[in-house]
């Protein structure tokens, strides 16, 4: 025991001369020597099977490790490029064609992408028995028509506008090895097999990170770095913190923080504001009373002013909407039907002997919604309706509206956000009459409405697309049963040593990252 | 003791049984349907209808409960809905991090709460018990996410000594015991608190009992008596105490895991209600409740084995 002379005292001060050593070491953000990246993302992934996936972090996973034949394009304007595909066009309205790259490989022995794997992968996703949620994506498919090795024609059973801006480039078009698959026999969850993209994952530490490294075998383009480390952080502040302490390189940021971070940026940081499609309404059932009352429910569209509340709830960092599509895409509005008029929504109410109305409004547990719902409380209340907020969790909230709940029955005006794709009728589709009691809280019922979306599917003239659209959100304005808010604004904050790969709606695209 | 430790394992038993209870009614009381959160928007009413049927929600109530909680007692907690992973998989990737959190936490409160106490209670009444008596106070009242966040704050944000995020690099364990560094302090300060309180006042009694006299009476050195003979002694109550206190721990690391993104039981939890993930919510906080009796029931053997006016109590 001689050579082992430590006594309590040493031990200790040992200790906390180790702690102190382990702080005083400088600290260095894990991309310092440019070959890894760390991002964050909203949520851990769950399932990588791009025909069941459930969240935008994982749409960039998938889209990294199994090769789609496009992606979208980065920069400020809609767009997609190819990955996959060496060529992809359209022949005519119901029929594609495309070539595949002639070198892209499985991992796991799976051997070369061909196109009958092509064929097996988009005719998974529209086959009803698969039961797949995107199945609406590739509604309009006939089939995939196997031309040769690498190529073939996607057929079409009717012309099908989306397809090129939210069907393509979205992991609806990535490719699954069909051997692979059939030999797994069930869908993908977290261990992909036979892999295909720029990227391998690597690793997954469930709630902790996903690591992404470059796959060796991929020819083509590269992603701009080694390794790619994805951090699940839900809590936007949290994120911001964690930035702000060097541990990420890339991260969205809410709204609210957005002026903050513009006046004083972090040391070597770069923020960017990116506009959003996302849409933002006050919504009233008109199902149930008081608002089973079209005078009722134009009184609160004259009640609320729109600019008071988005200001309030985004510190001045978002504009006011004027409906459910976002500037730059076929059928965005200048304007709305209604105004801010108190007077007239006071009349409205005097005129149906509308007296001490009270009306409970359902909003998600979220500061900036509980601000704007307090905007909406007070303008209420100037023209005489006490209005109760109710704060909902995102599981409550999210089945509020539902038919096979007991709440849509009580439920009369919400605030409410959904989010879309780069085509107007991502937007619209939730407002059909399929969709009452579904996503159309409002419940409400037009024929009209159905037709003008179906027609906006298969109209390809963007001046007749802007038609249709406007159209559509007139008779949601007619209805009454909407106050337009907001189509938010997107936040981010990056490294200035890196150039952050991201769609004009400020969504990432991890494999376009690159070096700055 | 046998015949305690058999009866204490009985109890345990009934809490158990009865917290599944309890747990399993809380859960299908919220609000909110378990198979639309999950599927999202885009599915249709077949799926979420197939959904509901596989977790299992078509049957009656009683049913769900009666499989729930024979299964739960053959260490079937089910699978995760969303990943078809098991419950019991899931819980147990992310319970390392949480018991590593807590351990983190009372070794901050063991190591600064029992040389405080016993410092105070030296000179009570000094300007050091004073001091300290308004601090511990302080930490005590509090709340540890407020204690996550300026810690955060200063040493991660502005001072960039400690990461503000994640859990460390698995397999580095100089690289996990920095990242537990500021968790472990937000969740362990408060109980620096009560830990100095509650020493202070039992070294304060025990100094003046009469073994301790007569330490003094025969000359031995201060220092030997007060941390030999007397903490020694004063420190038994802390032992039932520190059960408790990973009770409220288990709660605190909830705070420090969403604070500081790191994984664990209580961020899984918080993420599980938020998705209406059930299985997961129930096997999660089953295996927690299981935990922390179990903790409480080797406490309260530990201290039937030091005491035996508590054996005969049961």
């Amino acid at each position: 025991m001689n050579g082992l002379n430590m006594t309590r005292r040493s031990f200790l001060a040992a200790c906390g001369a180790f702690g102190a050593a382990t702080m005083v070491v400088p600290r260095f953000a894990l991309s310092q020597d440019g070959s890894v990246l760390t991002v964050r993302s909203y949520s851990d992934l769950q399932v990588l099977d791009p025909t069941f996936r459930l969240s935008l972090p994982e749409d960039d996973i998938i889209r990294s490790i199994f090769a789609p034949l496009v992606i979208p394009q980065a920069g400020d304007v809609w767009g997609w490029k190819p990955i996959a595909a060496q060529s992809i066009e359209q022949l005519d309205d119901v029929t594609i064609a495309f070539t595949l790259k002639d070198n892209i490989g499985f991992t796991d022995g799976y051997g070369q992408m061909t196109a009958e794997d092509v064929k097996f992968s988009i005719e998974r996703f529209a086959d009803p028995a698969m039961e797949s949620p995107y199945a609406g994506d590739w509604s309009a498919l006939k089939e995939v028509e196997v031309k040769d090795k690498l190529s073939g024609l996607i057929h079409l059973n009717q012309k099908f506008v989306p397809l090129w801006s939210t069907t393509l480039p979205t992991p609806a078009s990535c490719i699954l090895s069909k051997r692979a698959m059939e030999e797994l026999g069930d869908k993908i969850t977290t261990k992909p097999v036979a892999q295909s993209g720029q990227y391998l994952l690597a690793e997954w530490q469930p709630k902790q990170k996903t690591v992404l490294k470059r796959n060796p075998d991929w020819a083509h383009e590269q992603g701009g770095f080694d390794e790619i480390h994805i951090i699940p952080i839900e809590d936007p502040a949290t994120a911001e913190r964690g930035f702000e302490a060097g541990d990420l390189d890339y991260t969205w940021t809410s709204v609210a923080s957005i002026p903050r971070l513009k006046s004083n940026p972090p040391p070597n940081s770069v923020v960017l504001e990116k506009p959003s499609l996302a849409y933002v309404w006050i919504g009233m059932n008109q199902d149930v009373a008081p608002f089973d009352n079209i005078n009722i429910r134009r009184a609160v569209q004259h009640a609320i002013d729109r600019k008071g509340v988005v200001d309030a709830a985004y510190f001045g960092a978002a504009s006011v909407g004027n409906g459910i599509i976002a500037p730059g895409l076929p059928g965005s509005r200048d304007s709305v039907t209604y105004d801010y008029d108190p007077d007239k929504a006071r009349d409205l109410l005097k005129q149906e002997g509308a007296t001490n109305l009270s009306v409970t409004l359902d909003i998600l547990n979220q500061t900036d919604r509980l601000t704007a719902a307090q905007v909406i409380q007070a303008n209420l209340a100037d023209v005489g309706i006490s209005c109760e907020i109710k704060q909902n969790d995102s599981g409550t909230f999210w089945t509020l509206g539902s038919k096979d709940g007991d709440y849509w029955n009580k439920l009369q005006i919400y605030l409410q956000r959904y989010s879309m794709q780069p085509d107007p009728s991502w937007a619209t589709v939730w407002f059909t009459p399929e969709q009452v009691g579904v996503w159309n809280w409002e419940r409400v019922n037009n024929a009209e409405y159905k037709a003008l979306h179906d027609q906006g599917l298969g109209e390809s003239d963007f001046g007749k697309r802007d038609e249709i659209y406007k159209k559509m959100q007139g008779l949601m304005d007619e209805s009454g049963c909407y106050v337009f808010l907001t189509h938010e604004v997107v936040g981010a904050i990056h490294r200035d040593t890196i150039q952050p790969g991201l769609k004009p709606n400020g969504e990432s695209l991890f494999s376009e990252f690159k070096s700055a | 003791m046998l015949n305690y430790s058999v009866k204490r394992l009985g109890l345990a038993v009934i809490i158990v049984s009865v917290v599944m209870l309890l747990l399993f009614t809380m859960i299908y009381l919220i609000p909110g349907d378990p198979a639309a959160v999950a599927l999202g928007p885009r599915a249709t009413d077949a799926m979420r209808e197939a959904l509901r049927v596989k977790m299992g929600l078509d049957q009656p109530i009683w049913i769900q409960f009666w499989n729930f909680f024979i299964n739960a007692w053959q260490g079937d907690l089910g699978n995760e809905v969303l990943s078809d992973r098991p419950v019991t998989d899931v819980v147990l990737e992310q319970l390392p991090f949480t018991l590593a959190l807590i351990a983190g936490g009372m070794i901050w409160s063991i190591a600064l709460g029992i040389p405080l106490g016993c410092w105070t209670a030296i000179q009570p009444g000094g300007i050091v018990d004073r001091i300290i008596g308004i601090l511990s106070v302080g930490v005590i009242a509090v709340p540890s996410f407020v204690i996550a966040i300026y810690a955060l704050l200063i040493f991660a944000v502005s001072l960039r000594w400690l990461p503000a995020i994640g859990a460390g690099d698995s397999g580095d364990i100089i690289d996990q015991i920095i990242h537990l560094i500021l968790p472990s302090l937000a969740v362990g300060l408060g109980w620096v608190g009560y830990l100095a309180r509650l020493v202070r006042a039992s070294m304060l009694e025990v100094l003046e009992a009469s073994h301790i006299r007569t330490a003094r009476a025969f000359g031995l050195p201060e220092r030997l008596i007060t941390y030999r003979y007397a903490l020694t002694i004063a420190i038994l109550p802390t032992v039932t105490l520190l059960g408790v206190g990973i009770g409220q721990m288990l709660s605190s690391a909830v705070f420090a895991e969403i604070v500081f993104a790191r994984p664990g039981v209580g961020k899984l939890v918080y993420d599980a209600i938020l998705t209406r993930n059930y299985p997961l919510v129930s096997g999660a906080v089953l295996v927690t409740t299981v935990l922390f009796i179990a903790i409480n029931l080797i406490a309260d053997l530990v201290v039937g084995v030091l005491d035996p006016r508590v054996r005969s109590r049961l």
